[in-house]
């Protein structure tokens, strides 16, 4: 049993004993939660740690260079003629995977220390959580498609029950439609999956495989298989790689989300308690991001460099779509909702100009989104948690009434918008970069798509400006008297929780060779998949 | 084959210890002689049975795996009938005979040889449910349950019958085997009523197996007679169904394949869109199960549709997988029945304060339905949809993905009701064998979802 295995699948013991222990424990479970997570963000930072770069550590297509990799056969079936179907329990990292695995560590730790608020059925709450931490884990590890496609299924059921019942007033409807937008992308990717399965084959066993690394060298094709690069096999009319990259695309933009598959996110977000709208911002939406990169774009690589175009139109609408609702919202809440769908439209800007910057660019993205997003939603969470309201125009000057709060505020405020000095800077620079570099370099992307992007960082800047102003400065007044009571400034818990994020969103804007470094090796590879 | 006689022998005993009052004997015993008929079965496994009693039946693989289903299945049912039988009539060992009756008649079915033999097995079957459908003989729905249901297997019998007669009438022969020998001869030229008796045999077994635009029986009668009657009809009297069918299928008209696939096609897309879509709308717990079934129905009828190598594993795994979950929703809906008097959606509210253990086993229920990864379903689904795709259904694989999802709709009706709806219900006292019936169904549909390995290496 690796480490990875350990990381996957702690949490679900630690679970089984939250169910397991009488309910009068049931203040210890919250500590369990977070004992979980400082074994996860252990490990994650020694694998981290011992993570290596260089020409055979590549990753992407290249099997054998998958680092920490755990190999147990699954689920085998002799199925006459086409041979035996082979699932395996394949699990490795990459420089994709190894700093999402991290930041996931981090933000489920956050999430941990946050969940002090939930106040009733605390058994079914943390088990519930451990379940979501186990299929997070396994869904950034797993090499086989079957492996993901389960893991990546598993993360919604727990969500499902931890918006619907210890969500907000509309939660029973934020619920399903999370539920129903999540399934209808997969249950649609899964038919593409069992599609790439009879297309292709295992060079060592002969058998068809659920491998993804497998499915990524096109020699490993069946000549007439229905996603073969050679057979331009169609479907109801429509090239049949063609459709699977659209399809898998779809069922990721949806959890990414990109405009126009993002309505789910703001119902979601506003209805789910603190601690699940963090681990939504945090790593759900970078999920998508992975499985963009990780399946979408490596299996179908000539599609995708087909439809650049298209997905970088797709990043710009979302980046400037969202920047413009968000300035348009009341609800707090709201508001950081759609600001992630504007900055994770970066990501997919990055992605589609198929340069080294723009990729490490939407990877930097994503992991610095995963903390800054993961700040914003926990400084809502302050609010909230004291005066159950996030409307905007009921606060007004609390500056000098909290302080401290209002210093992480403006770190969390002036991070996102992209200050210099911050994360965020640097990866949005590097999606643009990567995106205005690609007319000279490949083609692919126009100028005026960057031009535009760039215009989404000044729009943060205008809805994060305003709020801070709207909020935050000005004569001291809220809505009701007694709210004066209840916002006290942070406890020592809540700077606790404050504090790592704000240093990697410095540490990371400072010194970003921390992630750079790491990435660059897969990301060259990577890059080779579309030459 | 002693497994069959097993069953015979036992429902006759089974109606003797009535006649002499022996009530508490009649459920260890019935149980014990379904054990005892299940390790016979398992013990043919492989032996490589050639046909018996002159080609009548051949107990191969294919039939110990689904009788031995069918016998677990019935077990569980047995299981669950503590104490329900004895509320609802006074004549209880009736009961036990008659679904042993039935059951025997189940072995027939799916360890057939010879068309007469289908004939008969679906006979025994079927004249048994009649009487248990209207068992209840003071209540107006049991009676109409009953009375629809033996008109409308009447007339599908006499269809199914038309098409042996034909089939007959061209081949010359009942044997399975001769049949299929004769089709392999012809590449061309095969007598027109041939065709004819084939068309008429899919319609007598559709009405069997409840599948659109035959349906219109299901929902009424598996609404109307007793809930335990309902569970094993829409497990054990389905399977078994499907089991004809497909054997029937694979050994005698897989050449014949460009002829009858088309029209199965229509009535598999039929069945599936019928029955998720009225599923939809019902508020009637029981009644959205009744149409549950016909969409599942549909998604074993892909199976044989795309009828090769693997349909027999998909099948074996998508009936093992439904069998387990029926039996949990309708033991769930049985203890909430008694406890509210209705099987509304609303009757389950608050479910999850008050048992966790029923919800939570419901639960997983509900989502091996909907065919959620990790759970048996999931599993059966995904074979299925493999044996369409691995022949190119790829519109017919869309459709049902679409029907999946609608699924996840009203299967997640009741999940709401119970975690997301308060109630101040008492908690409803679950007896001890239904805490086992709900814990190895349980246990059987997360183990097949994780690891199925342990059955789809069967065949």
């Amino acid at each position: 049993m690796g480490l990875l295995s350990i990381l996957i699948f702690v949490p679900l013991l630690f679970g089984l004993t939250i169910l397991l222990l009488p309910k009068k424990y049931s203040q210890s479970y919250k500590y369990f939660t977070v004992a979980v997570a400082v074994i996860q963000l252990a490990i994650t930072a020694y694998l981290y740690c011992q993570f290596q770069t260089g020409a055979a550590f590549t990753g992407v297509n290249q099997l054998d260079s998958y680092q920490f990799k755990e190999y147990l056969p699954w689920i085998r079936l002799d199925i006459g003629k086409f041979g035996a179907l082979q699932i395996d329990y394949l699990l490795g990292v990459d420089g994709f995977s190894i700093p999402l695995l991290f930041l996931s560590a981090l933000v489920m730790l956050i999430a941990a220390l946050s969940s002090w608020e939930i106040k009733e059925n605390h058994k079914g709450y943390f088990s519930l959580m451990m379940l979501l931490n186990t299929a997070i884990m396994g869904v950034f590890c797993a090499l086989d498609i079957f492996l993901f496609y389960v893991f990546y299924e598993l993360m919604l059921l727990p969500l499902y029950f931890l918006i619907g019942i210890w969500g907000g007033v509309r939660r029973e409807y934020a619920a399903i439609k999370f539920f129903l937008y999540t399934l209808l992308g997969s249950v649609f990717m899964l038919l593409v999956i069992a599609g790439l399965y009879f297309s292709v084959i295992d060079p060592l066993t002969g058998n068809h495989t659920f491998n993804m690394v497998h499915m990524m060298n096109p020699q490993n094709y069946v000549p007439d298989g229905i996603f073969s690069f050679l057979a331009h096999q169609d479907i109801l009319g429509i090239p049949a790689r063609l459709l699977g990259f659209i399809v898998v695309f779809i069922a990721f933009a949806i959890k990414v989300p990109i405009v126009p598959f993002h309505t789910w996110l703001p119902d979601a977000h506003v209805e789910a308690p603190t601690p699940i709208s963090i681990i939504l911002a945090g790593v759900l939406l970078k999920v998508g991001g992975y499985g963009i990169i990780r399946i979408a774009y490596s299996i179908f690589p000539d599609v995708a460099l087909n439809l650049s175009f298209y997905i970088g139109l797709l990043g710009v609408i979302s980046i400037l779509y969202g920047a413009m609702v968000a300035l348009a919202q009341t609800d707090l809440k709201r508001l950081i909702a759609y600001s992630s769908v504007s900055h994770m439209g970066f990501v997919l800007l990055g992605l589609a100009s198929l340069t080294s910057e723009g990729i490490s660019g939407a990877m930097m993205q994503m992991i610095s989104h995963g903390f800054l997003s993961v700040m914003l939603f926990f400084i809502v969470g302050v609010v909230y948690n004291r005066v159950h309201d996030r409307y905007i125009y009921n606060f007004r000057g609390l500056a000098t009434h909290m302080p401290i709060y209002t210093g992480f505020v403006m770190i969390a405020f002036f991070a996102s918008l992209g200050l210099p000095g911050f994360s965020a800077f640097i990866a949005e620079a590097f999606s643009l970069i990567g995106a205005f570099n690609s007319e000279s370099v490949n083609g692919l992307i126009p100028r005026w798509m960057a031009i535009l992007g760039s215009f989404g960082i000044l729009l943060g800047a205008a809805y994060l400006l305003w709020t801070l102003q709207r909020m935050f400065f000005g004569q001291l007044r809220v809505k009701e008297e007694n709210w004066l009571i209840k916002l006290k400034d942070l406890n020592v818990r809540e700077i606790l929780t404050l504090v790592p994020l704000a240093f990697f969103a410095i540490l990371l804007g400072v010194i970003p060779s921390l992630v750079f470094n790491i990435i660059n090796t897969s990301v060259n590879q990577f890059i080779l998949l579309f030459t | 084959m002693s497994t069959l006689i097993v069953i015979s022998i036992l429902a006759i005993v089974v109606l003797y210890l009535g006649l002499f009052k022996a009530k508490q004997a009649l459920l260890p015993i019935s149980v014990l002689g379904l054990v005892a008929a299940l390790a016979l079965a398992i013990m043919e496994w492989n032996s490589n049975a050639a046909p018996i009693f002159s080609g009548m039946m051949h107990f191969d693989n294919f039939a110990v795996a689904f009788s031995s289903i069918c016998i677990i299945t019935t077990i569980l049912v047995f299981l669950l009938s503590k104490n329900y039988f004895e509320k609802i009539s006074d004549n209880v060992a009736e009961y036990y005979t008659l679904i042993l009756f039935a059951l025997s008649g189940i072995i027939v079915m799916v360890s057939y040889h010879n068309l007469s033999m289908l004939f008969v097995g679906l006979e025994i079957m079927s004249v048994s449910l009649y009487i248990l459908a209207g068992i209840k003989r003071k209540d107006f729905a049991s009676n109409e349950a009953a009375l629809k249901y033996f008109l409308m297997g009447a007339f599908s019998t006499g269809f199914l019958l038309f098409g042996i007669a034909l089939i007959y009438g061209a081949s010359k022969s009942f044997d399975l085997a001769v049949i299929a020998q004769y089709v392999i001869d012809r590449p061309t030229g095969i007598d027109p009523i041939f065709y004819v008796g084939l068309v008429l045999m899919i319609v007598g077994l559709c009405f069997k197996v409840g599948a659109a635009p035959f349906h219109f029986w299901t929902p009424d009668v598996y609404e109307g007679a007793p809930t335990l009657i309902t569970a094993f009809m829409s497990t054990v009297v389905k399977i078994a169904g499907f089991a004809a069918f497909l054997r029937l299928f694979s050994i005698c008209f897989a050449p014949l394949q460009d002829f009858w696939m088309p029209t199965l096609l229509v009535i598999t897309i039929l069945t599936l869109f019928v029955g998720n879509i009225t599923a939809l709308y019902q508020t009637n717990f029981k009644r959205m199960l009744a149409f549950s079934s016909i969409s599942h129905a549909g998604y074993m009828l892909f199976a044989i549709v795309a009828l090769g190598a693997a349909s027999t594993n998909a099948i074996f795994i998508y009936a093992a997988a439904y069998a387990v979950s029926s039996i949990t929703a309708f033991a769930v809906l049985m203890l909430v029945k008694a406890k509210t008097g209705s099987e509304n959606f609303e009757d389950f509210n608050g479910l999850a304060k008050s048992n966790p253990f029923l919800a939570f086993a419901l639960t997983v229920a509900m989502l091996s339905f909907a065919g959620i990864p990790l759970t048996a379903g999931f599993i059966g689904k995904f074979f299925v949809f493999n044996a369409a795709l691995a022949q190119y259904h790829t519109w017919l694989v869309a459709i049902a993905v679409v029907n999946a999802i609608i699924g996840v709709f009203y299967y997640f009706k009741v999940i709401v009701a119970m975690y997301f709806k308060d109630n101040q219900t008492k908690q409803i006292a679950t007896p001890a064998y239904f805490n086992f019936v709900l814990g190895v169904s349980l246990i059987i549909t997360l183990v097949l979802g994780i690891y199925p390995s342990f059955i789809t290496n069967l065949f």
